[in-house]
């Protein structure tokens, strides 16, 4: 079974979505205020 | 072989309908080159995220993925990266001000004419030589699936990108554009688990690719400092790409950007990602191809049923319309726009431009294929044309867009040298610098110097040029 150099891809590209998603909701909001 | 011209068929004729359908719609010329600057999330992202998916995904990563095992897979995480920082960063001050291309931005922001001219030839340049590789992938398309020469298939597939482009602008592209990446996303999403149940699963499959090559889950098959320097130039092109820069002018607001860049973030990585496990299994099933390009039309043919197979070659075909239909807005605004229309004929009606604009873009489509016809650029690699672009749009525009939009000093005599120097200096670096730096890193630190330098020299800009990019300053 391959290790963290291939499930890591996925995982740390998961993280980053999570990231920006947040991030655009902080942005959306300080647009509101 | 029915099954698939049946699909091809179909998906011609779609093309066509939507191309008859925005000649209706295009009334101005911010219809014909920016879709009106009216476009929502869900249209922009897919434009995005089918405008950056190239023939190069689909066919040229297979070879490197079989020569450098899959630690090369993790240069996809700079498009994350690159298209946040197009979001956050760019994005908010550089539609301050919409015009219709990006040497538009460039005189607006910089006050000069021939800089804008400038901008467009590099432009201009580049992307011919682009759209020549992204034809020979599809004249290799059109050989593989209706058994035709090449050459008539690269003739054909020009024809059609035209035809519909030519007519339709930016619209056109926009909505060919959904269709083409939901097309790309059905052929990866059902050729997947087929394929890998061909191969007999999951745990097979890994078991038969360390075999082959027992670096290829490691990350010692790839240098990370060599990673490191082709992801920064993956990031910097994209941000730096005309193409993309221009289709944040295309979107209503900074909601529909941001929204938008999320959707085709997903879109791009996920279809990336897709394409990688895909090549792990070509790589077991056809080990001694003549090239890696063909890996992908290969399992279209041998491993899925006629209908699906037919998709997946759609899929193809459609990673490399929908990049070079954009392409030929891009470089056909260049010709069009920024050089004729500014320089010769700057006095043109709103009615004899849009036939002009139109001109342009029949021949920017028109050069390559003649081009490779009498036999010039042929026999290189896909992925190494794409590189090279990526590395010269880097290093000619991004320090000019950057410094244009934080940098109120920034000057038009600046932003012309850091054009020509890091043109230049990738340029050279490509044929004699070390081959262990991606030459997107020379080309940017000579554009970022004389970017500095020549504008710390020269007058400071007008006001008025610089004040609409600075509002609140």
């Amino acid at each position: 079974m391959p290790g963290f150099a291939f499930w890591g891809l996925f995982v740390v590209f998961g993280l980053i979505v999570v990231l920006y998603a947040l991030w655009m909701w902080w942005a959306e909001r300080r647009d509101e205020e | 072989m029915r099954g698939q011209v049946v699909v091809f068929l179909l998906y011609f004729g779609v093309v066509f309908g939507i191309g008859w359908l925005s000649l209706k719609r295009t009334k101005s010329e911010e219809d014909y080159w920016i879709a009106g600057g009216n476009l929502g999330w869900l249209l922009g992202g897919t434009t995005i995220a089918a405008t950056h998916t190239s023939a190069g995904s689909f066919m040229g990563t297979i070879g490197v993925m079989y020569s450098a095992g899959w630690s090369f897979g993790w240069l996809i995480l700079s498009i994350p990266l690159a298209y946040w920082f197009m979001a956050a960063v760019l994005a908010p001050r550089f539609i301050r001000v919409k015009e219709l291309t990006l040497p538009g931005f460039v005189e607006s922001r910089y006050y000069s004419k021939r800089t804008r001219a400038l901008a467009a030839a590099i432009i201009l340049l580049a992307t011919v030589v682009y759209i020549q590789a992204q034809i020979v992938a599809g004249g290799l398309i059109a050989s593989t699936v209706f058994g035709i020469p090449t050459t008539i298939g690269m003739v054909g597939f020009t024809l059609i990108l035209l035809v519909y482009t030519a007519i339709g602008g930016m619209l056109a592209v926009v909505y060919t554009d959904f269709l083409q990446i939901v097309i790309m996303v059905i052929g990866v999403l059902f050729a997947l688990p087929l394929a890998v149940r061909h191969v007999g699963g999951w745990g097979d499959l890994f078991q038969y690719v360390q075999a082959v090559n027992p670096a290829t889950f490691t990350f010692e098959a790839f240098p990370p400092v060599l990673l490191f320097t082709m992801g920064l130039a993956f990031l910097l092109g994209s941000v730096s790409s005309p193409a993309q820069l221009i289709r944040l002018y295309a979107m209503k607001d900074m909601r529909a950007v941001r929204r938008g860049i999320l959707l085709a973030i997903l879109l791009i990585t996920g279809v990336n990602l897709m394409i990688f496990l895909l090549s792990l299994v070509s790589v077991v099933l056809f080990p001694a191809l003549p090239t890696g390009d063909l890996a992908m039309p290969m399992i279209a043919r041998t491993v899925l049923p006629a209908f699906l197979g037919g998709i997946m070659l759609a899929a193809i075909t459609s990673a490399m319309m929908s990049t070079v239909d954009s392409l030929l807005i891009v470089a056909g605004s260049a010709l069009s726009q920024d050089i004729y229309q500014t320089l010769i004929d700057p006095e043109m009606s709103e009615g004899k431009r849009v036939v002009v604009d139109r001109i342009g873009v029949m021949l920017v489509g028109t050069v390559p294929v003649l081009l490779i016809l009498s036999g010039v650029g042929e026999g290189e690699l896909i992925q190494f044309i794409v590189l090279l672009f990526t590395a010269l749009m880097a290093s000619s525009f991004f320090v000019p867009v950057v410094a244009g939009v934080y940098w109120k000093r920034a000057t038009r005599e600046g932003a012309a040298a850091a054009m020509i120097g890091g043109v230049g200096a990738a340029l050279l670096w490509e044929l004699f610098g070390s081959e262990t730096v991606d030459p997107v890193l020379p080309g940017l630190v000579a554009s970022a110097v004389l970017m500095l330098v020549v504008s710390l020299a020269s007058p400071p800009p007008p006001p008025e040029a610089v004040e609409p990019y600075f509002p609140d300053r």
